[in-house]
């Protein structure tokens, strides 16, 4: 009595490919199903912010018609309202902030991977992270004090050197032999160099993850190709990184542009386009809400709250934007 | 050749840990060898051969206070494939590791001895580490090309890196025969734009070996270059390294006996006995450690009763 190993090829219907069913059963389903509501649930709040202030925008844009996002003045005694200006001092505030933590960051993160002694590393970790958890009124009190005095004369220095481009540009004389310093101060220029120090932290900690996971084995390719270190960060981690770069970058200009209480004990509020960021006065968008909710009523309460949608969609699409180039590039999916 | 002897360039734990167990000490430059023909009698085959001697001297190494080699003393000729063989933790891939200097990367790890790349000590302090590591080129047990870049750019990237600038027509000339050398240029002239990562295991193996080879090292170390590989391409390395052998000095670590007698001429078996370190119990020709094992634990080791 022998066994067949093998079924005859059975006559008939030709095979069809057969569902397979991938939903999970029982004790499965329960856990699936709760973890699927709590993940929903972060999507719920989310929308549900921008849903109300989407809501709230409608009454501005009927009182104040489209002029909203073109008028300059925030002037509720005479009721002209608009953002163009805060827009504006919003972006000049992140872009200085980005410019000095951008090189700090990536510096930073490299040192902490790749040259730091291991004993040194986990204490600058730990200091790095630690920037992040000083409250922002720490920031806030600490730029306005200690900052601003030096980082004013900084700003004629700037104005010497490159004051023939425009945004350099002061309306005071830097060769005077005691220029007037009160031109200098509180402006987007020394809000922006506060703000880049609480960004650091984030950038950095995403750029340091990202670096840490360059294969081994292509870093040793290129040491042993006889390459110096600093190529060897060129040639390869630096491209392995750049995903974890730009992200990194984008996470910190959506915190950068949101950051409000440091930028409100600094700048002196003025609502104009001026485009010379060492000059005195400027306002971004958080800090304008900052100081005129306490009192707002009705069409300027909502006014207020449009002003806080467009900044809410503008975090979010960076922010989105970031974890779209984080996840396409080589490193960001081998981590995700 | 007279080499004063220099200190440690590491400094060891002890002295008497060193002087603890008696080394095995071998002197390779007494074994007889087919290749090369002895100096002052040169012949047309001899004058062809290039490379550079590589001496390891009274090598010791540590990991920590973990004490993993103990006195190993090769000689790496010209025109040889050295072959090291022996049972895995047995301080191979560390005794290779440590004649290009990659050893170092590792922050706990330590040595002793010298290595005399042609006579000079590649751990003397005058010594250049980017240097050495283009003299003493390295092809890993897993391939490890850089896979963003192009199959060309990857041959190349040993002069970028070293700072080697190379005209346009040359590069070209350049990349043809470092990847004809690599046996690797009648399967990728025809998409040398290619990521250097699109390429199979053993392509990306021997476009690593072309990839050494264009900074026209003098030695050229392999850590099991053919473990991850397939059988066929297996072979197509084992040809690579024949091709080779005359024009750089190559010393092979490998786990496979039969690997070791086809492409070496000479061998060195390693061995780290229960709670020592790894030394070298048997060195010479591949055929008479094959054939003619002096020591029981090599003819055990090679005939397959142990490891």
């Amino acid at each position: 009595m022998t066994t067949a190993l093998l079924d005859p090829p059975a006559a008939g219907a030709p095979q069809e490919p057969r569902k397979i069913s991938r939903k999970p059963v029982g004790g499965d389903a329960v856990f699936v199903n709760t973890f699927r509501a709590i993940g929903a649930s972060v999507l719920v709040v989310t929308g549900g912010i921008g849903v109300f202030l989407a809501y709230q925008g409608w009454p501005t844009l009927h009182h104040y018609g489209l002029s909203f996002f073109t008028t300059q003045a925030w002037n509720p005694d005479t009721d002209t309202l608009g953002i163009a200006a805060v827009l504006v001092g919003t972006f000049e505030v992140a872009l200085v902030a980005m410019a000095i933590s951008f090189p700090l960051a990536v510096t930073t993160a490299l040192y902490i991977t790749e040259y730091a002694p291991s004993r040194l590393r986990s204490t600058l970790v730990a200091a790095v992270d630690l920037m992040a958890a000083v409250p922002s009124i720490v920031y806030g009190l600490w730029g306005f004090f200690l900052i601003e005095p030096h980082a004013s004369h900084f700003a004629v220095f700037l104005q010497r050197t490159f004051g023939w481009f425009p945004p350099f540009h002061v309306d005071a004389d830097p060769n005077a032999a005691v220029p007037d310093i009160s031109r200098y101060t509180a402006s987007a220029f020394i809000a922006g160099v506060v703000v880049s120090m609480m960004v650091i932290p984030m950038a950095c900690a995403v750029m340091r993850q990202v670096f840490s996971l360059t294969p081994e084995s292509e870093k040793e390719g290129a040491l042993a190709l006889g390459s110096t270190k600093w190529g060897m960060i060129r040639a390869v981690v630096l491209p392995f990184g750049k995903g974890g770069i730009i992200g990194g970058t984008m996470l910190a200009l959506g915190r950068a542009l949101g950051e409000t209480v440091a930028v409100l004990l600094i700048v002196s509020p003025e609502f104009i386009i001026k485009g010379r960021f060492l000059e005195i006065g400027s306002d971004t968008v958080s800090a304008l809400i900052a100081s005129q909710f306490g009192e707002a009523t009705g069409i300027q309460l909502s006014a207020l709250l449009t002003a806080g949608f467009v900044l809410f969609v503008i975090t979010l699409l960076v922010n989105t934007l970031a974890a779209i180039v984080v996840s396409r590039s080589r490193s960001g999916a081998e981590t995700a | 050749m007279t080499i004063a002897p220099s200190p440690p360039v590491m400094t060891p734990p002890t002295v008497a840990e060193q002087a603890g167990t008696e080394p095995v000490r071998v002197d390779m430059t007494a074994v007889p060898l087919p290749a090369p023909a002895p100096a002052g009698a040169p012949t047309p085959e001899a004058t062809a051969v290039r490379g550079a001697r590589l001496d390891a001297h009274q090598v010791s190494a540590w990991f920590g206070t973990n004490k993993v080699l103990e006195r190993v003393s090769l000689a790496m000729l010209p025109g040889t494939v050295t072959a090291l063989i022996g049972p895995s933790g047995c301080g191979k891939s560390t005794f290779l590791r440590i004649l290009n200097r990659m050893h170092e990367s590792v922050p706990i790890a330590k040595l002793s001895g010298e290595v005399r790349l042609n006579g000079e000590d590649i751990y003397a302090p005058s010594a250049r580490i980017t240097e050495t590591r283009r003299r003493v080129g390295m092809v890993f047990q897993k391939p490890n090309p850089f896979p963003a870049m192009s199959i060309a750019d990857n041959v190349t990237a040993g002069l970028k890196l070293t700072g080697k600038k190379i005209a346009r027509s040359e590069r070209d000339d350049l990349i043809e025969d470092c990847l004809q050398r690599g046996g690797l240029w009648a399967e990728v002239k025809d998409r040398l734009n290619e990521p250097g990562g699109a390429l199979s295991g053993g392509q990306q193996q021997r476009l690593c070996i072309a990839r050494s080879l264009a900074v026209s090292p003098d030695v050229l170390l392999m850590d099991e270059p053919c473990s991850a590989l397939d059988p066929t391409s297996t072979r197509r390395i084992e040809e690579t390294i024949a091709a080779l052998r005359e024009q750089v000095t190559i010393v092979i670590v490998t786990h496979n006996m039969q690997q070791a007698a086809r492409v070496s001429q000479q061998c060195a078996f390693f061995l780290a006995e229960q709670g020592t370190p790894g030394a070298i119990v048997e060195a010479g020709t591949t055929e008479d450690i094959f054939e003619r094992p002096k020591d029981a634990r090599t003819s055990d080791y090679v005939n397959g009763r142990f490891g």
